[in-house]
């Protein structure tokens, strides 16, 4: 008989999650059998953004994570300068981009050391790293010694991360320089410098330090690269312009098939959100964002989720570093738990060393935004990518206001529950089959949600849009027709 | 692997000075003497969290990590704790069944749907509401700080329609809060309050709960930009924002001063309007930002009434 197990709440993430497993012992071998995944919050982004002017969007949706605010705020932006059809002066896209490239940094390096290493290795004596389950801590000796003192250097180095985008962020997180048509921030000479000069110490941190831990942790789990697979299936929007087209990514669209050896284009109007499983009226199942509805549905029977399920011709796909740099080409060795932690860390080191270009390209004194006025009526959607996956707003403005706004975080993605199909999301999948040494302490089930990154803030959805909500069929505008194998 | 709190500082060579702006405070020798902390995240975005990692600063605790090793024992905070499910829920059990510990909050709370938009966590089999817990964690708490505007006043998710019926904490507990709002809060502001509360200080606060020391002054009387020429359009340096909607003249905050991350900058000086973080009309009944040459725009204007009703409500 399977136990069940109910972990509540999952630490070290970002937001509120739940995790239920059942374990029985199949082949001699005692491991998670089932799982479920609960986002515990609801907060009714979109709501509060009906009826406001569309310039609040950038504002008020970087709020919906303190973490990956400056995904939001891009995805807000660009989603405004399509709607308006506004070409961003190339300064401001590559302001934009370097603000955003400091929160991957930060994130990254966040999630590594402080979210995720304490599941390989036992912190100082004291709270908050104590109390902590005992169970399989490999790493021991002189290398957790140094794995804990990176812990803190990664302290620093983070924040470091972040003052370096509130170089032209104006602070982090939540930065207020990003606005439709641009950026406010000019590329003052010495704020170019001291950008340059923060990047001369990350990238030699992320080169010899975190590079270099990820390989310790990976050399005594090296079973990891066996576990938490999940379904397969990954998808990147992509991130980072390259030029003013947005044709050109550092990390381009795509998507990847389990079994299948080429790299999928990424056609927007197939993503459809379920809602079978979670506490969202039935009827608004299976629609696109563009002209999705949420309701709530509190209590309904069966569902065990805010979080919606999101799916692309209904197949459930993981976001994240290991899609981006998967579909890029970038990483191949695999899709497991330390696969995820290892395309991570090569991701942070790629975006870091891009970052450090991008400032030569920089034009002095050109201007950072264009000038921006509110369409009266307009549909556009913007896809970027946060720290932990693909991210999308989608929005309708009608008579100068915000009548529809629709956003599918990476999260949502990634620990949405079951789908109409019953399938599980990509989290619960993953799970499954991971095996258990200790019931009482089942650290190997929290490696497995770490390596995800998730982040939960983002169970966001809008509720009671206006009934006449269009659907419109979104049509591929940009991003490679095949991506790279 | 364990390592005492004095190895771990000197693998890192970090100082363990508890003096914090000149302030004095009694020796914290942890895990004994130091005050526990319990921080409990509601409806926010852990952005106040991340804030408080990028603490930087000359005095002691110079880093978040100084704060953690030598200040307090932060005894619950599901972004940093080792512990998950049961261990970590027993841990807070544990120091709320002794009682006088400082709570910190972040993120309103949410009441309708009986508060099940927002859980904190299960515990025997049961799920219980973060309105819940904060209800019954502020009850026996030596100090309740609430750490940025969710938690102090509703902030965004009790912005209008408010669909998950979102209240301060002091709204929904009825108790005395120490408000630090700011989306996010400052980390030098929810440190420096720590600080005093640990050194037995009266702290002042405003009608709305907030630190005199901090929040007594507007942004706009501390601005650098007070008095120059006014910008017109977005991207200018060194003009001053009013024209384009800088709320710096109704918001108080030590900005201009206290600047941001390490002082790499703040709002204003990358030329982005104050939005009015701090205040509890943040971003009630008006534009956050509004479109270059314009004040707040005509159709929010009488919803002003329903602002001042909010913010009493609060
Ligand atoms: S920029 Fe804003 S805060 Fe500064 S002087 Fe002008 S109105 Fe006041
Ligand atoms: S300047 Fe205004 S918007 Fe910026 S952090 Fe301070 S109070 Fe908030």
């Amino acid at each position: 008989m399977a136990t069940v197990k109910v972990l509540d709440p999952i630490s070290r993430i970002e937001g509120h999650l739940k995790i239920e497993v059942s374990i029985d012992t199949v082949r001699g071998l005692q491991q998670v059998v089932d799982a479920r995944a609960t986002g515990t919050l609801f907060r009714g982004f979109e709501t509060i953004l009906q009826g406001r002017s569309p310039l609040d969007a950038p504002d008020i949706t970087q709020r919906i994570c303190g973490v990956c605010p400056v995904s939001h705020g891009m995805a807000a932006v660009v989603t405004l300068d399509r709607a308006a059809g506004i070409a961003v002066p190339e300064n401001g896209r590559i302001l934009r981009n370097l603000v955003l490239a400091a929160n991957f940094i930060q994130s990254h390096i966040l999630h590594f050391y402080h979210l995720a290493a304490l599941d390989y290795v036992d912190g100082p004596n004291q709270a908050p790293w104590q109390p902590s389950w005992k169970t399989d801590k490999r790493v021991s000796g002189a290398a957790a010694n140094a794995l804990v003192g990176n812990y803190v250097a990664a302290l620093a180095m983070r924040r470091k991360a972040h003052e370096m985008g509130a170089l032209f962020g104006g602070r982090l997180p939540h930065p207020p320089t990003y606005r439709a048509g641009g950026i406010t921030a000019t590329p003052r000479p010495e704020r170019i410098d001291a950008y340059r000069a923060y990047l001369n110490e990350l990238i030699p941190f992320i080169q010899n330090v975190y590079l270099n831990d990820v390989n310790t942790v990976a050399s005594v789990y090296s079973d990891y690269f066996r576990i938490g697979k999940g379904h397969g299936n990954l998808l990147a929007y992509g991130v980072f312009d390259l030029d003013s087209t947005g044709e050109e990514k550092l990390l381009n669209r795509g998507r990847w098939v389990n079994g299948r050896r080429d790299v999928l284009r990424v056609d927007v109007g197939s993503i459809t959100e379920q809602v079978r499983y979670s506490w969202y009226d039935d009827r608004t199942a299976n629609l696109n964002p563009a002209s999705g509805v949420t309701t709530p549905q509190y209590p309904k029977r069966g569902a065990y989720s805010w979080l919606k399920s999101p799916r692309y011709q209904s197949i459930p796909y993981e976001v994240g570093p290991l899609a981006r740099m998967w579909v890029n080409g970038d990483y191949s060795n695999g899709i497991s738990v330390l696969d995820r932690h290892a395309a991570r860390a090569l991701e942070c080191l790629k975006v870091a060393e891009a970052a450090m270009g991008w400032l030569d390209e920089i034009v002095p004194d050109a201007p950072v935004i264009a000038p921006y006025e509110v369409p009266d009526s307009a549909s556009a959607y913007g896809l970027t990518e946060a720290a932990r996956g693909a991210l999308g707003h989608w929005l309708n403005i009608r008579n100068g206001r915000i009548e529809n706004y629709q956003v599918i975080t990476p999260t949502c993605w990634n620990a949405s529950p079951r789908d109409g199909n019953g399938r599980r999301g990509p989290l619960e999948q993953a799970l499954v089959g991971t095996p258990i040494k200790n019931q009482a302490e089942p650290i190997e089930v929290l490696r497995v949600i770490h390596s995800f990154d998730p982040c939960l803030s983002c169970a966001v959805h809008v509720m009671r849009p206006k009934k006449e909500a269009q659907v419109f069929t979104v049509a591929m505008g940009s991003g490679p027709a095949a991506c790279r194998p | 692997m364990q390592v005492s709190r004095r190895q771990f500082l000197s693998l890192l060579g970090a100082s363990s000075a508890a003096v914090v702006a000149g302030l004095p405070l009694k020796s914290f020798a942890l895990p004994a003497g130091a005050m526990k902390v319990i921080w409990l995240q509601g409806a926010g975005c852990t952005g106040c969290s991340v804030s408080f990692l990028n603490r930087i600063a000359p005095t002691a605790p110079h880093s978040v990590d100084e704060v953690l090793l030598d200040i307090v024992e932060l005894s619950f905070h599901t972004t940093v704790m080792a512990a998950a499910g049961d261990q970590a829920v027993s841990a807070a059990e544990a120091v709320y069944a002794q009682g006088g510990y400082l709570l910190v909050v972040e993120g309103g709370v949410p009441t309708a749907f009986g508060g099940a938009t927002c859980w904190a966590w299960t515990r025997n089999g049961v799920d219980v509401t973060f309105k819940d817990v904060v209800t019954r964690y502020a009850s026996k708490a030596a100090g309740i700080v609430c750490v940025g505007n969710c938690s102090s006043f509703g902030g965004i998710p009790a912005a209008p329609p408010n669909p998950t019926g979102v209240k301060s904490v002091r709204a929904a507990t009825g108790k005395k809060t120490i408000n630090i709002p700011g989306c996010p809060a400052h980390p030098d502001w929810l440190i420096w309050v720590i600080a005093q509360t640990l050194a037995g200080a009266n702290i002042a606060l405003d009608v709305l709960g907030r630190p005199i020391e901090l929040y007594g002054t507007t942004v706009h009387d501390q601005c650098w930009r007070n008095g120059m020429e006014h910008a017109t359009e977005f991207g200018q340096d060194n003009l001053c924002l009013l024209g384009l909607g800088c709320k710096g003249p109704e918001t108080y905050a030590p900005c201009p001063v206290s600047m941001w991350n390490g002082s790499a900058n703040w709002c204003v000086d990358a030329n982005a309007p104050c939005i009015g973080c701090t205040e509890p009309t943040f971003p009630i009944g008006r534009p956050v930002s509004v479109p270059a040459g314009g004040g707040d725009d005509e159709d929010d204007d009488h919803e002003d009434e329903d602002d001042d009703e909010r913010r009493n409500e609060r």
